[in-house]
């Protein structure tokens, strides 16, 4: 279980990210956090994973736990070895590294004679990959490229994955590929974070919702009430309580709504 | 053709010094994004050790390993502690940290040992020949072309196959998320001092048999090893290996050919001719031969 309570992140010292935030992720579920660009979704996940040290970022204050062990140290590879990994925005691989080499350097953590089971079966869940094993992984098709860079997650053998927006910038048949493949991940019993903003597919593959508003969050609930919920309707799923909605008829200060929760 | 010859395998030689040396400027640059000035120094340093250790009474072979070892543990707490604290500063300001820790060193190192001419002990016959196709070879050439041959593919598996050549190449490729998959890129900068300082070492004690003395002007190499660095390409350890090599026979097939044709002016016409060649590169290929073509899509 991972537990957050109050957090509070600071970048250079004067810019407030996060205000507060407090959550629970339950072992096992997706929890799917929603939020427009500049919320402190990513900012999240940094504080997680000990990532926010490289960005000038600080935890000012609040508490963290994940199986009642404190987080927010500052060794990112205590974290990986203690069961979370990272699954960055925009794929991120290792472009000049070929398939199978960005694989390995998932399991950086592990020394134990199970990587190369791991890695076939890695290939067996991505023939694609498996295919491509000795590609340079840059010249992956992008929907390949997200599923090595899950795959490569998948390599340090974690209980949770935190998503930063897979989706971004996939058709939407890869969109629906990579919907699948976060369902089956759990259905294997690995908790899913997942960063989103494309609320819609989140909200269906998700079991809770958080949505987040410049640092804080202003409503969360389970993912089929959020998907009900006329606001969350509104403002994510881009369908009005009178179906679709003319924009340029909605007067600004409707459209940034504040939310009171 | 003898001559030819006789001027290749000498080119060999020097060339597999100027491989080493800009081998550890390739793995301290792609790792960390560090130009090490101070490299040439670590060259030095190794040079004199070795003497020392010999001189002292230790197995030749052995006191190899030592010097290798403890220039690179020297170049692992350069890193750690002046450079580590730099992470994230501009470039020049790293540059002119490791000019000072380079200048430091030497300081160090002309304290320690003084600036007398000293000659480099060798296990063989310093001035022994071997014919090779009817050239004769220095032994001290043939050790340097062998010794220099096992390291690179000893480097080339570490670098492509061993776990921390994976996550090194990891690290050169994107810091922030090698850091994410837990990969420890504070140790692997650590690391890859400690190549690069085992790699100028082992340069430094075949560069002593060379001009067969050393001094303290020994550490002029590291400039002298640059162009192969560029021809090679500043981010491609392949590139600077075939650079260095490149270099060592361009050299001395300059020396041999293109001097005399030039009368007096041409008396050392050949120490000039590398940075000839590396212009030329910087003109019309200034990635170097392999450093280009970033890796995307389109």
């Amino acid at each position: 279980m991972l537990e957050i309570n109050n957090l509070e992140v600071v970048y250079n010292k004067v810019i407030l990210v996060l205000r507060g935030i407090s959550l629970t992720i339950e072992d096992g579920q997706i929890v799917a956090f929603l939020g427009s660009n500049g919320a402190g979704k990513t900012t999240l996940l940094r504080a997680i994973t000990g990532l926010l040290d490289i960005h000038n970022g600080d935890v000012t204050k609040g508490t963290g736990s994940y199986d009642g062990k404190p987080l927010f140290g500052p060794d990112p590879d205590a974290i990986v070895r203690r069961g979370i990994s990272h699954v960055m925005e925009r794929r991120r691989i290792f472009a000049d590294l070929t398939v199978e080499e960005n694989l390995r350097s998932g399991a950086f953590t592990r020394r134990d004679a199970g990587i190369k089971d791991d890695l076939e079966a890695q290939y067996e869940r991505f023939p694609v990959l498996g295919e491509r094993r000795n590609r340079t992984a840059g010249y992956l098709s992008g929907g390949e490229q997200q599923m090595l860079a899950v795959a490569r997650a998948m390599m340090a053998r974690p209980k949770m994955l935190l998503m930063d927006e897979p989706t971004l910038g996939l058709a939407p048949r890869l969109v629906e590929e990579v919907a699948q493949v976060i369902k089956d991940l759990n259905a294997e019993g690995i908790g899913v974070l997942l960063v989103e903003q494309n609320a819609s597919v989140a909200l269906q593959i998700a079991d809770h919702g958080y949505i987040l508003e410049t640092g804080k969050v202003v409503h969360d609930g389970p993912a089929e009430q959020l998907r009900e919920d006329e606001d969350v309707k509104e403002f994510y799923l881009g369908v009005g309580g009178d179906g679709r909605r003319n924009y340029r008829e909605v007067k600004h200060y409707r459209r940034r709504k504040r939310w009171l929760s | 053709m003898q001559t030819f010859l006789q001027l290749l395998f000498s080119g060999l030689a020097l060339g597999s010094i100027y491989a080493l040396v800009a081998l550890g400027f390739v793995v301290i640059y792609r790792s960390s994004q560090v130009f090490n000035f101070a490299h040439g120094e670590f060259v030095m340093l190794g040079a004199f050790l070795m003497i020392s250790l010999v001189r002292g009474g230790v197995w030749w072979i052995v006191a190899l390993l030592i010097t290798m070892v403890v220039t690179g543990a020297v170049g692992m707490g350069v890193e750690r502690s002046v450079l580590r604290p730099m992470i994230g500063r501009p470039v020049f300001v790293t540059v002119i940290v490791t000019i000072f820790v380079g200048a430091l060193m030497r300081v160090a190192i002309n304290l320690i040992w003084g600036g007398t001419e000293r000659g480099m002990p060798t296990p063989w016959d310093n001035t022994g020949v071997m014919e090779i196709l009817g050239a004769r070879v220095l032994f001290n050439s043939v050790a340097a072309i062998v010794a220099t041959a096992v390291v690179l593919i000893g480097f080339y598996l570490l670098f492509q196959r061993s776990r921390i050549g994976v996550g090194m190449r990891a690290t050169a490729s994107d810091q922030e998320v090698a850091l994410g998959l837990g990969i420890p890129v504070g140790r692997v900068f650590g690391f890859s001092w400690f190549l690069a300082g085992s790699l100028a070492a082992l340069a430094g004690v075949f560069l002593g048999m060379f001009p067969r003395i050393v001094d303290g002007n020994i550490w002029l190499i590291a400039l002298v090893a640059f162009p192969a660095v560029l021809i090679g390409g500043l981010e491609s350890p392949l590139g600077a290996v075939i650079g260095g090599f490149a270099l060592g026979v361009v050299q001395l097939l300059a020396q041999g050919y293109v001097n005399p044709l030039l009368g007096t002016f041409g008396n050392n016409f050949h120490q000039v001719f590398p940075y000839v060649v590396m212009i030329g590169f910087l003109m019309f290929k200034p990635y170097g031969l392999f450093g280009t073509h970033e890796v995307e899509r389109v």
